[in-house]
């Protein structure tokens, strides 16, 4: 079997231009938009609580969420997961903690209610208060006090007596989201009825370590890579094929912006693996471009380009079409990071193929015609130019 | 068939049935062993046969796949630091005033970590300055204005506090999540402020949360050596039931219960405890893994508790004159008169230390104590080497002052799975693996014919090296993990891709098979090469800097890169050999 019957001629090479602009425009929109708009981050990067909820009885979204309000969690949006009689949800909170501002402001007031206190201050990303009292306290009081202002308190610690001898410092420590959560959604019924299938909560400074991080390893990935092809083929390959990544990576990027699917960690890795197709297809192409110019050494660059992108047609299409195949299984039994997964990989997949061929090979001209311009500028015989 | 050949084809069926074997721990901990029994590596070692490779090079499921708890715990090394500042302040106004340099007001800025010193009287500020500077060598100047000095604390110290703050909190965590009695916990250090800990199995995020979260207890309580017998007493009127493993053992003269199961010992002990009394537990560690308790030891303490961690100011490993690891531990002057009383009182008893009801050591009390100082000594080197003896006392020095510099530990990251979905998940993923590489096969078949038939055969054996190799490396199988093995799958059907495609190619330029298969296999070489060092350097990065489930995603990457280099390359072209060169073929099926 063959899917190209016979040798294909096609002019990439021509359609260069239109094909850069059109390229360009994109990658310009998307990156606007993700400085505009910017991602659905999750609780990866965000920070917040998710939590999912498998309902024993049929329940909907609108039901979990008047219930969820009735119970105080106003800033909780709520979201199916599953086919309908599934009744599983997904509740997303911004917090880590029950301590947000307001809550902080009011815990301020209890415990200052509770005798001579002095440097009261909340360290909103821990979710603590802290604070030094001129007189010994019992933990329990300050948490009932704390409580009693409407914020669950899940410790409160003893610090013991400050050195200086001016007093003594505590801690309190608030419950998590969660604990809100079950506490609304059970409340009035004996025994809750649903079952809690998964947690998460990210710190906000957890979220915005593991963000920097992902972010760090994408570009660290395109440095490495760009070393290697310099290193392997021409310096004149290596920027083509770094463009290529880049556009292909804001490409699904774009995919994440206007899909509104959740950007996490998984999305990172979806983007990492997408920078290594994209270069492993550039680099067959320029494997046959580098043969082709040792094959064809009259012919001009260009020509030779379009011969190579040519004979390597078939594989470019077979293998992107194998890949893509490969990911049906988890586009169809993939549930949620998964199939965004696929999803994204498919995107990539895509644009992949097509970069490697409008993007990566004439970048090669680009660069080559310039070399050679610069050598008719300081060199004394103008070299016939390629182009 | 040459030489060459043969010891290649002999490696192949070689690599393929240690791949086989390899699996056998994986297959009896996933397939044949019962899911609640999935991570008892004992239990797993006792099932296998006696051919099979060690339990330990299985195939782990990742929490999202069976269900757990993964908490990253952040350390406050900011606060454990302000305090320790403040607390250096403190020590260097006492030292000016005691040494009559003049008088001073130690002041800490909490946000950017700096001491500050004021003098009452501007004049003595040279002096004091020079003094200070040349005794706390912890401390830099940071700028000076008449009768004020700014102190900087050394970025070196800091960081080893930083360190030991967290070396601390993970010693408490991982005694805490013992007492649990979770097993297959991990625990390790992730980047300079965090701790990682799993709990496979566990499903309530709250209860862990507080487990770990809490600050450490240290307490200083009596062993009751009034009656050294009565451990065996209650031994021998009321044998304990054969399941809980309880034995009787001695230890420096004084009977003691011990058991492997901590839950089952206090249960039988609590009845039968005297009044005014606990039974508290010793932990006895692994000495090849040491986290590990391999049996829990009784001690009777009085109940109420003299002293607890709050009265101590610090604790230190050293090696005295006599040559033996001591630690040294200090009291605040309140603690300090509370232990002389104590020791006063209590000449020739035992002192336990207790860190979260775990007795840690019981040192007897030679003398009494005063002045806010004690010592104590780890003893003779002995049975042990005088290293062991030495590490055995910065653990006590470390904890306690996990007791006493508390570093609160706050949570950075929860994700709890509950076990039916972590079972839907392991069931969607394999399923859509399974899909995915039924696909690729069929249509490989159909497509290249034979050589796709060797394709197929190339790709199943590197799907099963790459579980092998996962096993090898004791790596985690997480659900970003499966998509990695199918992307691999992918890539590897990228190189037979590229093979046949140049082997037609060489046909079409009419080369007879032979000649169209080895240029075919030299041609595609280095692209194929080019393009997986290409994917393996991002593999390799992603796994440096990632975590979690983007480091079991790249540990897939590389693994299977690697595979797929060795099933394309070497696999396939030894098969297409034997057809092409051996049948001495006319023709090649693509």
């Amino acid at each position: 079997m063959q899917i190209l019957k016979h040798k294909t001629n096609i002019d990439f090479i021509s359609k260069r231009k239109p094909a850069l602009f059109i390229s360009t425009l994109i990658n310009l929109a998307i990156i606007v938009g993700i400085a505009a708009v910017g991602f659905n981050f999750g609780v990866d990067f965000a920070g917040g609580t998710v939590v999912e909820l498998k309902y024993n009885t049929p329940t909907t979204a609108e039901q979990v969420r008047e219930k969820a309000q009735a119970g105080g969690l106003h800033d909780v949006s709520v979201q199916g997961v599953g086919a309908a009689e599934e009744n599983s949800f997904l509740l997303r909170m911004g917090g880590v903690t029950q301590l947000t501002e307001e809550n902080a402001e009011r815990a301020k007031t209890a415990i200052q209610g509770l005798g001579e206190t002095r440097n009261v201050y909340a360290d909103m990303a821990n979710g603590i208060v802290n604070f030094r009292s001129t007189q010994p306290m019992s933990p329990e009081a300050v948490k009932k006090a704390v409580e009693g202002a409407g914020i669950g308190v899940q410790e409160v610690r003893d610090l013991g007596a400050n050195q200086g001898g001016t007093g003594y410092d505590y801690q309190v420590v608030a419950s998590g989201m969660a604990d809100k959560v079950f506490a609304a959604l059970g409340a009035g019924l004996d025994k809750p009825n649903f079952e809690q299938r998964r947690v998460d909560y990210v710190g906000p400074q957890v979220g915005k370590q593991l963000r920097n991080r992902g972010i760090m390893a994408l570009l660290y990935s395109m440095v490495a890579i760009l070393i290697y092809v310099a290193f392997r083929f021409d310096f004149k390959f290596g920027p083509g094929a770094l463009l290529a990544m880049v556009h292909d990576v804001i490409m699904v990027a774009g995919y994440y912006l206007v899909s509104r699917r959740e950007f996490n960690l998984t999305s990172i890795a979806a983007l990492l693996t997408i920078v290594g197709y994209s270069v492993n297809d550039t680099i067959v192409i320029y494997d046959r471009i580098r043969e082709d110019m040792v094959k064809y050494k009259g012919k001009a660059l260009p020509e030779i380009i379009n011969i190579a992108v040519n004979d390597t047609l078939g594989r470019t299409i077979l293998t992107s079409g194998v890949t893509a195949l490969s990911l049906i299984g988890l586009l169809i039994f993939g549930v949620g990071e998964i199939f965004d997964f696929a999803m994204a990989m498919l995107v990539g997949i895509l644009v992949g193929t097509y970069s490697s061929v409008y993007i990566a090979s004439p970048l090669v001209i680009w660069l080559d015609e310039r070399a050679h311009a610069r050598e008719g500028h300081s060199g004394a015989k103008q070299e016939p130019k390629t182009a | 068939m040459d030489r060459g050949w043969w010891w290649k084809f002999g490696m192949i069926v070689a690599v393929t049935l240690g791949t086989l074997w390899f699996l056998v721990p994986t297959y009896y901990s996933l397939v044949v062993l019962d899911r609640n029994e999935r991570n008892n590596i004992a239990v797993l070692e006792q099932r296998l046969p006696a051919w099979a490779p060690p339990a330990k090079y299985r195939l782990n499921l990742g929490l999202d796949l069976q269900g757990g708890i993964h908490m990253v715990m952040r350390v406050d090394t900011k606060t454990a630091l302000q305090k320790r500042t403040e607390r250096r302040g403190q020590q260097i106004a006492t030292y000016v005033n005691d040494k009559k340099l003049g008088e001073v007001t130690a002041d800490t800025d909490p946000e950017r970590l700096q001491l500050t010193l004021t003098a009452k009287d501007p004049a003595t500020m040279d002096a004091i300055q020079k003094e200070v500077l040349a005794t706390f060598t912890d401390f830099s100047l940071e700028s000076r204005n008449g009768g004020t000095l700014v102190l900087k604390p050394d970025e070196g110290q800091v960081n080893r506090f930083r360190d030991e703050a967290v070396d601390q909190a993970m010693l408490v965590i991982r005694r805490r999540i013992d007492k649990w009695g979770v097993a297959e916990v991990d625990v390790r250090k992730l980047g300079t402020d965090s701790i990682q800990i799993s709990l496979p199995g566990r499903s309530n995020p709250e209860q862990a949360k507080e487990l770990v979260g809490t600050t450490a207890q240290l307490e200083f309580r009596m062993v009751d050596d009034t009656n050294p017998q009565v451990f065996a007493q209650m031994y021998q009127q009321n044998p304990p039931p054969a399941e809980s493993k309880i034995t009787l053992v001695e230890d420096e003269g004084f009977p003691q219960l011990s058991s492997p199961n901590r839950e089952a010992l206090l249960a039988y002990a609590k009845d039968k405890t005297p009044e005014g009394r606990d039974v508290v537990t010793e932990c006895v560690a692994n000495p090849v893994k040491k986290n590990d308790c391999i049996a829990y030891r009784s001690y009777l303490l009085d109940k109420n508790v003299p002293l607890t961690g709050e009265s101590l100011s610090g604790a230190d490993a050293s090696v005295s004159q006599m040559n033996e690891p001591e630690v040294n531990i200090a009291f605040d002057p309140a603690g300090a008169r509370e232990f002389e009383k104590l020791t006063e009182a209590a000449v020739g008893r035992r002192m336990a230390i207790v860190l979260d009801d775990n007795v840690h050591t019981a040192p007897r009390i030679n003398e009494k104590i005063g002045g806010g100082r004690a010592r104590i000594t780890m003893g003779r080197a002995g049975a042990r080497s005088f290293e062991e003896w030495l590490g055995e006392a910065q653990t006590l020095a470390l904890v306690l002052k996990a007791g006493a510099l508390p570093a609160p530990v706050t949570v950075g990251e929860i994700r709890q799975v509950g076990a039916t979905l972590g079972d839907e998940l392991i069931k969607k993923g394999s399923l859509a693996a399974l899909v995915g590489l039924a696909l690729v096969v069929v249509f490989m078949a159909i497509y290249y014919r034979k050589s796709g038939l060797i394709a197929d055969v190339a790709l199943l054996l590197n799907g099963l090296l790459i579980l092998a190799g996962l096993a090898f490396f004791n790596a985690t199988l997480t659900l970003p993990g499966i998509a990695g093995f199918v992307l691999t799958l992918g890539i590897a059907v990228d190189a037979n891709v590229l093979i046949n495609e140049r082997i037609r190619e060489e046909l079409s330029h009419g080369k007879s098979a032979r000649a169209a298969v080895d240029q075919g296999y030299d041609r595609a070489f280095w692209t194929i090469f080019d393009a997986h060092v290409t994917t393996l350097i991002a593999g390799f990065i992603l796994f440096f800097t990632g975590t979690g489930p983007v480091r079991g995603f790249a540990t897939t990457l590389i693994v299977g890169l690697l595979a797929s280099l060795f099933t394309s390359i070497v696999v396939t072209r030894v098969i297409t050999t034997y057809f092409v060169h051996g049948r001495n073929a006319q023709s090649v099926s693509v």
